[in-house]
């Protein structure tokens, strides 16, 4: 056998060795519906304490929907409202509150309003298991405006970051 | 005498005028005034629960779906994926619940009415296969419209369990009728 061929094999060996572990994670960071309803019943707990009735999106880290809620007496705009949230807090790994302060006009980064879908409003969370974000959640409707609904959210994403903790303990 | 029974019938004659007036201006004004419609819609812990009753039917053969729940007008009420679902699976669902909502009936049973060769009972042809090109519509089994005083208030899509369409729509029909009771 070659030294070149022996090189090749050596070679490839490493790669599928890299490969087989980046799978598995890519894997396991998907955000699933227990997860997602964990959101939902926290988001909810939390609008029976406000006396409102929010709408909420929960989204996984591709930005896909995992689920949707429109509230009884939401206004037409609220769920896609709700959508556009998670996907600016998923997308730029901040709540959106934070990242509506970040893009103001005149500031360096004013530019990135621009990207679509992205909102500057607040009530957009990152769920965070670590540094990691695994998916977001938006809150559109809450009675406290921009803060109540980013406290809403921060609820659901606490609920679902700490089922995903709970399942990697056991694991 | 005389004149008394003449006051009197004046005055019965006279009631009776202004009654109907009343009566002709209430009746105006009724005609005239706006109303606005109150309407009646599939809540938010209705749609809960329709959802929660396709995941446990789907369940007992091990099937993950994703479920949509549509409201009186069609829109999102509730859509949560199944674990491993690929993404275009949750509108697949909501087109399913929204199909069922606006044509009222099964996604299977308007399948039947709008495929291109239907045909009424006297073997008439029916060609109502355009309606399948509406959009947010989908020809697919899985759907089932929520029905309260004969109209659909809302609807409920499945999709992704293992039997396929039939065993989808067989999911729907139990979401939906865990609040039958509530509509009445």
């Amino acid at each position: 056998m070659s030294h070149r061929s022996l090189m090749l094999k050596a070679a490839a060996a490493a790669a599928v060795l890299m490969i087989a572990p980046q799978a598995a994670q890519a894997q396991s960071s998907g955000l699933t519906s227990e997860q997602a309803l964990a959101a939902l019943r926290a988001v909810q707990a939390y609008a029976k304490n406000d006396g409102s009735d929010p709408s909420l999106a929960v989204i996984d880290r591709d930005g896909n929907t995992v689920l949707l809620l429109q509230g009884n007496n939401a206004a037409p705009h609220n769920l896609g409202l709700a959508q556009r949230k998670a996907f600016t807090a998923n997308q730029f790994k901040m709540r959106s509150i934070d990242w509506r302060d970040r893009t103001k006009p005149g500031q360096p980064q004013a530019s990135e309003r621009e990207t679509p879908k992205a909102i500057p409003l607040g009530g957009g969370v990152p769920i965070m298991v670590g540094n990691e974000v695994i998916g977001a959640v938006g809150v559109s409707g809450t009675k406290g405006g921009q803060e109540g609904d980013t406290a809403g959210a921060q609820a659901g994403a606490d609920a679902a970051a700490a089922l995903v903790k709970r399942l990697q303990a056991q694991n | 005498m005389q004149k008394l029974m003449a006051g009197l019938v004046v005055g019965v004659i006279s009631i009776f005028a202004v009654s109907a007036g009343f009566a002709l201006m209430q009746q105006m004004t009724r005609q005239f005034t706006l109303q606005s419609l109150s309407g009646n819609d599939i809540s938010v812990e209705q749609a809960l629960l329709v959802a929660q009753g396709a995941i446990d039917a789907c369940k007992k053969d091990n099937s993950v779906i994703t479920v949509a729940v549509v409201d009186h007008v069609g829109g999102v009420r509730f859509i949560v994926r199944g674990d491993g679902a690929s993404p275009e699976m949750v509108d697949n669902a909501r087109r399913k619940a929204y199909t069922a909502r606006t044509f009222r009936q099964p996604t299977s049973t308007w399948m039947e009415h709008t495929a291109i060769d239907a045909v009424d009972e006297k073997g008439k042809p029916i060609d109502l296969n355009g309606q399948q090109m509406l959009e947010n519509t989908i020809a697919q089994k899985g759907g089932i419209p929520i029905i309260w005083h004969n109209d659909a208030i809302g609807g409920v899509g499945v999709t992704g369990s293992k039997g396929g369409g039939e065993a989808d729509e067989a999911c729907a029909k139990a979401g939906a009728d865990t609040i039958a009771d509530q509509l009445f």
